[in-house]
C-alpha cells in the first residue's frame, strides 16, 4: 500500500517540473492555446490541481437534516415475527390452518406447494419483552438492539411489491423490479455529490457466507453515469479493486508516473481544448489520494480497544461488526452513502436456513454491531447528521413452511425496518399490523414512501430528483411515494 | 399534402443566439403546442374551456379569459402558466415535464411578434415527424463553398452551417485520420507500418483505399457486431441470483459473421427475430434467433415460473421496440402511453407475437465434433456388429435353453426375462436377445468383452456445443392484456397485431406470426427502422445521433438536428438495399467525418454542444476497445475471431460478489490475450475491467453507452495486473524492436500507442522520466527486479526493462491512448 510522500517537497518538485515543462512547450503554440495555458497555470498556481469532479458536493432542493446514510441491508429477509413484531395471538393459534380470508388474492414464493400442503400458522418460540421508555417489544435474540430502542424508530408496517429475493432486492434498492434503474445510493450521489475528496461517495460492504443475490445490479447506476455507481469495499485483500500499485512500484515511483501522465495530458488539453482531459487529470489525482486514504480507512489501529470491543470486532477477521465500524469511519471521512449487506437471513427451514440455530447465528452476528454503531455515532455527535437504516428486502409469513425444520416463507405485506438518527423520531414504534402479523392495519409504509422520506431527509424532493432517459423523467419513486411524516422528527 | 405535414413536423434546432428572423407559427409553434398541450386543449378535450389547436383558438382564450395578449408575452397567461407562475393555476403542461427554456423563449417571441397564424389554419394535430414517412426524394441542399463537400452528406451539414455563418473545421491530419477510421471501423489502432504506408500513399484516393481495406477486415464484424450485441443484451450467464453460465456464443459468432459479409439489414433482422420460421430454415438462421434468448432466466427457488417467463417476453417486446422502432414501448405495459400514440392494447398485440415460443438449446456440432461423432459411430457400429454376430452364434443354445425350461421355472424368472420369452423369436430386439444370452453365457470372457464394448459406446455422449434458440410452438398460447401490467390480472384476449400509428400488416396476412412481425419491421413503408438504424450508426461516428435521444423517436424525444439529412440517409440505406457497409463507407468518406476534432473558441459560443458538426468530436474508446488497443500496442493481441468466451486475468475477489461463487479459471496462453468482447460475462459478477469503462450491464437492451470518467478507471489502467502485463510487454517490445538509442525508442513506443510522432517537449518529458528511472534503479536494484515480468528473457537488463516499463505505463495511461480524436 502507498503512503503519501512528503507533501511539501513533492509539491514543490512537481511545480518546478511543470513550469519547466510548460516553459518549453509554450513555444510554438498559437495565441489561443497560450491564453488557455496561462489560465491553466493560474488555476494551478494557488493549489495543486483544482479540477472538476462530478461528485463534488452540491446543495439539494432545500436544507437537509441528514448529511450521510448508513444502510444496514439484511439480505434474505429477516423474520420480523421472531425479532420485533410480537403476536401473542399467533402463538395461541400455532399449528392451526390460516383462515382463507388471509390468503385470498395473495401470491407467495413456493406457492405451487400450497395446494398439496396447506401452510399452517406458526407462533414464535422466542421470548419477547418490552424495553426502554418507548416500551417497544424486542425478542430475546436481539438483547443489544433492545438496549437502543429509545434511539430508533421501529416501523412494523413496511410493505413491498415483489416476493422473490433478487427482484425484491432490486425493488428495495431502485424502486423497481425491472433492471436498468439506478440504485438509491446512485440517485443520492447524483443529487448532492459527496463530501469526500479521496474516497468514493457511495460505498458497498458485505459480510456473511455469500454475496447478496443479484450482485452488482443492487448498487448499479442504471441509466445514470457510472460515476455514481456503488464501489464495493472488500473485506479481505485489497479494499478497492486495483488499489495497490503494482508489485515493484513504490509510492514515489507511482507519483512520478502520475506526474508524467498529468504533464502529457495537460499538454494534450492545451492542444485539443477538450475539457474531458481536465476531468481525467482530476480522476488520476483522486485515484492517487485513494491509494493512501483507503488503506488508512481500513487500518483500525487508531481505534481504541474499547471501540473495537463495543462492536465486537475480532482482529483480522472480516465481519459485519468490522463493516459497521468501517461505515462510521467512511461517514467520518465524508462518504455520502454507505450500504452494508449481511447474508443470510433466508429462513425457510431446512439445512442452514432454519429459524433455530441458523437464525440465532445470524442474529448474533448483527445484534451487537448494530447497537454499537448507534451508540458510537451518538457519542461522537454523528447521529445528528447521519441516518441509519436497518431492514431486508421483505419479511416472513405468519405461516410456517412444511420443511425439515422450522421456517417461514417470504412475505411482502408487512415487515419491520428501523431508522435512527438525523431527522427521525427517536424511541417510537410506528405502524400496527393485524393480530396475526399478516398486514398493516395503520400507517402502511411502502418502499416508495420510504424512498421519498429518505430523499426528503437529505434535502431532496423526490418528485424533483429526476433524470431524463428514453424521453421520460425517471425518479427513484417512479410515480409514487408519500412522505412518512410520522417517522420524521 | 405530405410535404406540408413534413414542413410542419420540422422542429427548430435549439441553438441559442440564433435568428433574428420572425418565428414561423406552422413550423415552430404549432408542433410545440401539439406535443405539449393538445392532449387537454384541442378537439377531444378542452380543459378550462381552452383550445390551443389553432392560432385563432389560442387567441380566443378560455374560462379565465384571454391567455395570449399579442405583443405582450409578459402579460400572457399562457407564458405564466408554462413558467409555473400563474395565479391559481398549476404549472403547465399539467403533470408533464416543463417546457425547456428555449421552447418558452420561442413562445414568448411568437407572442411578442403579435401571435400571428395563417387565417386558413385547420384544427388538426400535427403528425409527429417520426411517424411521417420520408419523402421519396429528399433534395440535397446547395451550398456556397462548393469545394468543401466530398459527398451529399456534406451538403446537408454545410448548408446548415452556412445559414449560421459558421465555417467547418479543416480536415484532420492524416495520422489522426487513419487512427480515427481504424478505431471506428475495426476497434483496433493502426500499426506503425500501416500509418507509414498511408502517409506515403500520395494517390488521390489513398483514403478511400484505406477505408476499403478496413471495411474488408475480419475485425470490422467484431467492432460493429459488438454495438449490436449491446442491443441484444448479450451475456454468458442467466442473471438474477443464481446466474448459472450459459452457452450462446454461437449467436455472437453469427452476429460477427453477418456484419463481415455485410448481410443486408432486413435479412439480418428477419433471421434474428424469426429465422426458425423461414421456409427450410438453415442452422445459421436458427442460431440467429438467439437474439431474443439473451433475456435473463430466474432460477431462484420458490419462484412462479410463469411470472418470469412473462417478464422475459416483456423484455423482448421492449427490446424489439427500442432496437428497431426507437420507441419507448415499456410505458404501455401498464397503461396507454402518456406521450406517444401507443395504446396498452397495442403493447400486448406485440406481446402476442412473442408469446408463442419454446426455448430449446440447439446442438451445433463443430467440425472436430463431427469428426469425433463419426469415429464414435464407426466404433459403435463395429462393436454392435461383433456383438450381433456373437448373439446370433448363440441363438441355438438360447433356443435350447428356452425349450428346457419347465413352466415352474419360467414362473420364477424375472419379469423382464419372461417378457422376452413371450416375444416371438424374430421380433426380439438386440437388447432382448442379450437378456437371454446373459442367462447362459454369464461367465464367458469373450461375451463379456463384446458386451461391455457395445455398452460403452452406446453410453458415450459427445459434449457438443449448443446454443439457445427460439422455436415456434405448434399451439399458440392465449395472450391477454395484463391490467396495470400485472400478469395475474388478465384483461381482454389479444391477438398479434401492430400499432395503428405505423403502416398495417399486408392485407393478405392471416394469423400473423413472428415472421410477419419481422418482415413488417423492415418493410420499406415502415418509417422508423431505417431512420433509427442510421441514426445509431451516425451516433457511433459523432458521439451523438442526429436524434440525440436515439432510443426515443417519440414526442418526448429530442427531435432531429438535421431532419432532412436523417431522411436522406434512411432513403439511401434502402437504396443501397440495406447494406450497412455502403452507409459506413459514405459516412467515413464525408468531409464532415474527416474534420479535425479540435475545440474552437468561436464554436464554444455559437454551438457549444457541437450539434451542427462544424468539427468532429473527440471521445473515449469503448470498454472493450480500451483493452484491445492496449493489447495491440503491447504486441500481445491474439486477433482470432469468434469462438467461446475466455477468461483473462481479473482481480482477486471479484467472483465472490454474487450469490453463488462462480469459478474463474484464468486462461493461459493465447486465450489470455483475446479481444475484450470475448471475455466471459457473468451478469451478477461482470468483469470489472469492462464495467469500469461503461460496458452495459446486459440486463436490458442498451442502444447507447454513456461515457464516464472516474478515478476507478485510473486505478484500473495504473494498477490492474492485466494492464501491468501489457506495460511490461510493451517495454520488452520496444527494447527488442529498437536495439539502440533511447530517443528513438521513445519515438517508437509513442507511435505504437498514439500513432503520431511525439512533439519535442513530449519526447523530452518522457526522456526525463526514463533517465530518472534508470538513475534511481541504480540505487534501488531490488525494485527493478520486483517490476520484472514472470517470463523475463534470459539476457534482459533488469534495470533498463524496469525503467522502460514505467515509461510504458505512462504511455498506456495517457488520455490520448484511450481516446479517438
Amino acid at each position: 500500500m502507498l503512503s503519501a510522500p512528503n507533501d511539501f517537497q513533492s509539491d514543490k518538485l512537481r511545480e518546478s517540473t511543470r513550469r519547466q515543462f510548460f516553459g518549453r512547450c509554450v513555444m510554438g503554440l498559437g495565441s489561443i492555446a497560450l491564453a488557455s495555458l496561462l489560465s491553466e497555470q493560474k488555476l494551478f498556481a494557488a493549489e495543486p490541481v483544482k479540477l472538476v469532479n462530478p461528485l463534488d458536493p452540491r446543495p439539494g432542493h432545500f436544507p437537509a437534516k441528514v448529511k450521510n446514510i448508513i444502510y444496514l441491508f439484511m439480505a434474505g429477509g429477516p423474520s420480523q415475527l421472531e425479532l420485533f413484531d410480537y403476536k401473542p395471538k399467533l402463538v395461541e393459534l400455532n399449528g392451526k390452518p390460516i383462515p382463507d380470508s388471509y390468503l385470498k388474492g395473495k401470491r407467495f414464493a413456493f406457492m405451487d406447494t400450497f395446494a398439496k400442503d396447506p401452510p399452517k400458522l406458526l407462533g414464535t418460540r422466542r421470548k419477547f419483552a418490552q424495553h426502554g421508555n418507548s416500551g417497544a417489544w424486542v425478542s430475546e435474540l436481539f438483547p443489544h438492539t433492545a438496549g437502543i430502542v429509545d434511539d430508533i424508530s421501529l416501523v412494523h408496517s413496511c410493505a413491498t411489491d415483489v416476493f422473490n429475493h433478487a427482484p425484491a432486492k432490486l425493488f428495495m434498492n431502485t424502486g423497481s423490479s425491472q433492471f436498468g434503474r439506478p440504485s438509491m445510493g446512485a440517485w443520492v450521489t447524483y443529487g448532492i455529490g459527496s463530501e469526500s475528496k479521496d474516497l468514493p461517495g457511495f460505498v458497498v460492504l458485505q459480510s456473511g457466507p455469500r454475496g447478496p443475490r443479484g450482485g452488482a445490479v443492487n448498487w448499479a447506476s442504471g441509466f445514470l453515469p457510472t460515476t455514481y455507481q456503488g464501489v464495493p469495499l472488500r473485506g479481505q485483500g485489497e479494499p478497492i479493486l486495483n488499489l495497490s500499485s503494482p508489485q515493484g512500484v513504490s509510492a514515489n515511483r507511482q507519483r512520478q508516473t502520475i506526474d508524467a501522465i498529468r504533464d502529457l495530458n495537460l499538454k494534450r488539453l492545451v492542444e485539443t481544448g477538450d475539457e474531458e482531459i481536465r476531468t481525467r487529470i482530476s480522476a488520476y489525482e483522486m485515484a492517487y489520494r485513494m491509494q493512501s486514504s483507503a488503506p488508512e480507512l481500513i487500518d483500525l489501529s487508531s481505534e481504541t480497544q474499547a471501540t473495537k470491543d463495543l462492536y465486537g470486532i475480532t482482529e483480522g477477521e472480516p465481519s459485519f461488526a468490522r463493516n459497521c465500524l468501517l461505515a462510521r469511519r467512511l461517514v467520518e471521512r465524508g462518504s455520502r452513502f454507505v450500504q452494508l449487506y449481511h447474508t443470510n437471513w433466508d429462513s425457510h427451514g431446512g439445512p442452514g436456513e432454519d429459524l433455530e440455530k441458523s437464525f440465532e447465528k445470524v442474529t448474533r452476528e448483527v445484534d451487537q454491531p448494530c447497537a454499537a454503531l448507534i451508540k458510537d455515532l451518538k457519542q461522537r455527535g454523528m447521529l445528528d447528521d447521519t441516518l441509519v437504516i436497518w431492514g431486508g428486502e421483505f419479511g416472513r409469513t405468519p405461516m410456517g413452511e412444511n420443511r425439515d425444520s422450522t421456517g417461514r416463507n417470504h412475505h411482502i405485506d408487512s415487515f419491520t425496518m428501523w431508522f435512527a438518527g438525523a431527522g427521525v423520531k427517536a424511541g417510537q414504534v410506528l405502524g400496527q399490523t393485524d393480530e396475526l402479523g399478516f398486514s398493516p392495519v395503520e400507517d402502511r409504509c411502502h418502499v416508495h414512501d420510504i424512498h421519498a422520506t429518505i430523499l426528503h431527509l437529505l434535502g431532496l424532493e423526490h418528485t424533483r430528483l429526476t433524470f431524463r432517459f428514453q424521453g421520460r423523467d425517471f425518479r427513484l419513486t417512479d410515480v409514487h411515494g408519500e412522505l412518512i411524516h410520522k417517522l420524521m422528527a | 399534402m405530405n410535404w406540408l405535414v413534413r414542413i410542419l413536423s420540422l422542429m427548430a434546432l435549439t441553438v441559442p443566439a440564433l435568428s433574428a428572423e420572425q418565428v414561423n407559427y406552422l413550423k415552430e409553434i404549432k408542433p410545440l403546442l401539439s406535443g405539449a398541450c393538445y392532449q387537454c386543449h384541442s378537439e377531444t378535450q378542452q380543459k378550462g374551456g381552452l383550445r390551443l389547436d389553432t392560432g385563432a383558438n389560442a387567441r380566443k382564450g378560455g374560462e379565465k379569459g384571454a391567455v395570449i395578449v399579442p405583443g405582450r408575452s409578459d402579460e400572457s397567461l399562457l407564458i405564466k402558466a408554462v413558467m409555473g407562475v400563474a395565479k391559481d393555476l398549476p404549472r403547465m403542461p399539467y403533470k408533464k415535464s416543463p417546457l425547456d427554456d428555449e421552447k418558452v423563449a420561442l413562445l414568448k417571441k411568437w407572442i411578442d411578434e403579435g401571435a400571428k397564424s395563417p387565417a386558413n389554419e385547420k384544427a388538426e394535430s400535427v403528425l409527429h415527424w417520426a411517424f411521417v414517412p420520408s419523402p421519396a426524394v429528399v433534395p440535397v441542399p446547395s451550398v456556397k463553398q462548393t469545394k468543401w463537400p466530398r459527398n451529399d452528406i456534406d451538403h446537408f451539414i454545410l448548408a446548415r452551417l452556412e445559414k449560421q455563418h459558421i465555417k467547418p473545421s479543416p480536415e484532420a491530419d492524416r495520422v489522426t485520420l487513419i487512427r480515427r477510421v481504424s478505431l471506428d471501423l475495426t476497434g483496433l489502432p493502426p500499426s506503425i507500418a500501416e500509418v507509414d504506408e498511408f502517409l506515403k500513399d500520395k494517390r488521390a484516393d489513398a483514403y478511400d483505399r484505406l477505408v476499403e481495406r478496413l471495411l474488408g477486415s475480419k475485425h470490422y464484424g467484431e467492432r460493429w457486431g459488438r454495438h449490436w450485441l449491446d442491443a441484444a443484451r448479450y451475456a454468458d450467464s442467466n442473471g438474477y441470483s443464481i446466474d448459472a453460465p450459459r452457452q450462446i456464443w454461437k449467436y455472437r459468432d453469427w452476429v460477427i459473421h453477418a456484419f463481415n459479409r455485410d448481410m443486408p439489414f432486413d435479412e439480418f433482422t428477419i433471421d434474428q427475430l424469426a429465422g426458425d420460421l423461414r421456409p427450410n430454415a438453415t442452422l445459421e438462421q436458427k442460431v440467429a434467433t438467439g437474439f431474443h434468448r439473451n433475456t435473463q432466466i430466474n432460477q431462484e427457488g420458490g419462484i412462479d415460473k410463469e411470472q418470469f417467463r412473462v417478464e422475459s417476453i416483456v423484455d423482448r417486446v421492449n427490446t424489439t421496440a427500442g432496437t428497431w422502432l426507437g420507441l419507448t414501448m415499456g410505458c404501455a405495459q401498464c397503461h396507454d402511453h402518456k406521450f406517444d400514440p401507443i395504446a396498452q392494447k397495442e403493447y400486448y398485440q406485440l406481446f402476442a407475437f412473442l408469446n408463442n415460443q419454446e426455448e430449446p438449446d440447439l446442438e451445433i456440432p463443430s467440425a472436430p465434433d463431427l469428426q469425433r461423432q463419426e469415429t464414435l459411430r464407426k466404433e459403435f457400429t463395429s462393436a454392435e456388429n461383433e456383438l450381433k454376430a456373437y448373439v446370433d452364434s448363440a441363438a441355438g443354445d438360447v433356443s435350447m435353453w428356452q425349450k428346457s425350461l419347465s413352466p415352474e421355472q419360467v414362473a420364477k424368472l424375472k419379469p423382464e426375462i419372461k417378457t422376452v420369452l413371450e416375444t416371438p423369436f424374430d421380433k426380439r430386439t438386440l437388447k432382448q436377445k442379450l437378456v437371454l444370452v446373459d442367462q447362459i453365457r454369464k461367465g464367458n470372457e469373450d461375451y463379456k468383452r463384446k458386451k461391455s464394448q457395445f455398452t460403452k459406446f452406446e453410453k458415450t455422449k459427445l459434449d457438443l456445443t449448443t446454443t439457445m434458440v427460439l422455436q415456434e410452438r405448434s399451439e399458440p398460447r392465449q395472450s391477454y392484456l395484463f391490467i396495470k401490467g400485472d400478469f395475474t390480472r388478465h384483461g381482454d384476449i389479444v391477438t398479434p397485431g401492430v400499432p395503428k400509428i405505423l403502416p398495417p400488416l399486408p392485407a393478405e396476412t392471416k394469423n400473423p406470426n413472428r415472421l410477419d412481425l419481422a418482415k413488417w419491421l423492415v418493410d420499406p413503408k415502415n418509417p422508423l427502422p431505417a431512420r433509427v438504424t442510421m441514426n445509431r450508426i451516425w451516433m457511433q461516428y459523432f458521439a451523438k445521433g442526429i436524434v440525440e435521444t436515439e432510443n426515443d423517436f417519440g414526442t418526448q424525444g429530442s427531435g432531429p438536428s438535421h431532419p432532412e439529412l436523417l431522411d436522406w440517409l434512411a432513403n439511401e440505406f434502402l437504396r443501397q438495399k440495406w447494406s450497412q457497409k455502403a452507409m459506413h463507407r459514405l459516412i467515413v468518406t464525408s468531409a464532415t467525418y474527416r474534420q479535425s476534432s479540435r475545440a474552437r473558441p468561436d464554436l464554444n459560443i455559437l454551438d457549444p454542444y457541437n450539434k451542427l458538426l462544424a468539427r468532429q468530436n473527440r471521445f473515449r474508446l469503448d470498454a472493450e476497445v480500451v483493452r484491445d488497443v492496449e493489447l495491440t500496442v503491447s504486441g500481445l493481441l491474439n486477433d482470432e475471431v469468434g469462438g467461446p468466451s475466455v477468461f483473462p486475468p481479473i482481480p482477486d475477489g471479484v467472483m465472490t460478489l454474487g450469490q453463488s461463487k462462480r469459478e474463474w479459471k484464468t486462461s493461459e496462453g493465447p486465450a489470455r490475450y483475446r479481444r475484450g468482447m470475448y471475455t466471459f460475462f457473468y451478469r451478477a459478477t461482470p468483469p470489472p475491467g469492462l464495467m469500469v469503462f461503461d460496458a452495459p450491464e446486459t440486463t436490458s437492451t442498451c442502444t447507447r453507452r454513456l461515457r464516464s470518467n472516474t478515478p476507478l478507471q485510473s486505478l484500473t489502467l495504473l494498477n490492474d495486473a492485466g494492464f501491468m502485463e501489457f506495460a511490461q510487454s510493451l517495454a520488452l517490445r520496444v527494447l527488442k524492436e529498437v536495439p539502440e538509442n533511447d530517443n528513438a525508442r521513445i519515438d517508437h513506443a509513442f507511435r505504437l500507442c498514439l500513432s503520431r510522432e511525439p512533439k519535442r517537449d513530449e519526447q523530452q518529458r518522457l526522456r526525463e522520466l526514463l533517465d530518472s528511472q534508470l538513475k534511481s534503479y541504480d540505487s534501488q536494484p531490488e525494485e527493478a527486479k520486483a517490476l520484472s515480468p514472470k517470463n523475463l528473457p534470459a539476457h534482459a537488463n533488469v534495470k533498463q526493462l524496469a525503467a522502460w516499463t514505467t515509461v510504458s505505463r505512462v504511455l498506456l495511461n495517457l488520455d490520448e491512448t484511450i481516446t479517438r480524436e
